[in-house]
């Protein structure tokens, strides 16, 4: 698919619009899902969903050829859906900057606070409330642990990703693991 | 409570992909009498599972179309320029 997708980004660098068409069509589903774990909102999904393939439209030059197109994608959308959080209301995200292992204790126990009332948990699907239990952790958690076992890069793509080093995305993927963990060993 | 933060970052590696044999054997070796780390681990690799089975979400119908839509008009000198 790989290189069908690059023959379709070259019609596009060279002005044919209409190749643009079928990478949207075959991406929606992945990247408009992206935005809906990241953000945890439909209508925001939507939005920066859209945003993010009409960024890479008008960036479609600054694409380099000889890169995975999927990577660079997933570079925008996860980009956007940050600034987005970033500019809610503070009170509106948890990701109160947390430094150190100390954060591990602090937002696991944020985690506690927030779980659903048990009549709530019920009457809802297991894995609408393991999105859910995702969408609760800090976005720097959050992606590394989405794009690892949702969308399933390896590490050291998303890594370029996220243009992190890999050490600090291992360091993610852990603790937002263990977070995880303290979240769901009840279910 | 589980043993100590070293055996944890063990397991992580190991989830990673990132162990040794040695390292590997070590804390197969560790697992198998200590039965907190036993249940932290079980948990971990638990929790991956559950992950792996979160909800999928498509896109709305019209995704495709609101974004051409969208798009800025084509350049049509670039047509002409090749």
């Amino acid at each position: 698919m790989e290189w069908k997708i690059k023959e379709k980004v070259k019609q596009v660098k060279r002005g044919d619009q209409s190749a643009f068409e079928e990478i949207v069509s075959f991406y929606q589903h992945k990247i408009f899902q992206h935005c809906y774990r990241m953000l945890g909102n439909r209508y925001e999904a939507e939005d920066i969903g859209q945003e993010t393939f009409i960024r890479a439209y008008v960036n479609i030059h600054s694409f380099d050829d000889k890169r995975k197109f999927s990577t660079w994608l997933y570079r925008i959308a996860t980009n956007l859906t940050i600034d987005r959080i970033r500019k809610r209301k503070p009170d509106y995200y948890l990701d109160a900057e947390i430094k150190g292992t100390d954060g591990l204790n602090m937002y696991s126990q944020m985690a506690a606070d927030d779980r659903l009332p048990e009549e709530e948990v019920q009457g809802m699907e297991l894995k609408d409330y393991i999105t859910q239990e995702i969408y609760g952790l800090p976005p720097k958690y959050r992606s590394v642990i989405i794009l690892r076992y949702l969308e399933e890069f390896s590490l050291q793509e998303i890594s370029d990703v996220l243009d992190l080093p890999l050490g600090t995305v291992k360091t993610r993927i852990h603790r937002g693991r263990e977070a995880l963990r303290k979240k769901l060993r009840h279910v | 409570m589980s043993c100590s933060q070293e055996k944890i970052k063990l397991m992580h590696q190991y989830l990673d992909g990132g162990l040794e044999k040695q390292e590997e054997d070590k804390l197969r070796a560790h697992l198998e009498e200590c039965e907190a780390c036993q249940q932290h681990f079980h948990e971990l690799k638990r929790t991956i599972t559950l992950v792996q089975s979160a909800g999928q979400y498509k896109a709305p119908d019209h995704f495709t179309g609101e974004v051409m839509k969208k798009l800025p008009a084509e350049k049509k000198r670039v047509k002409y320029s090749r």
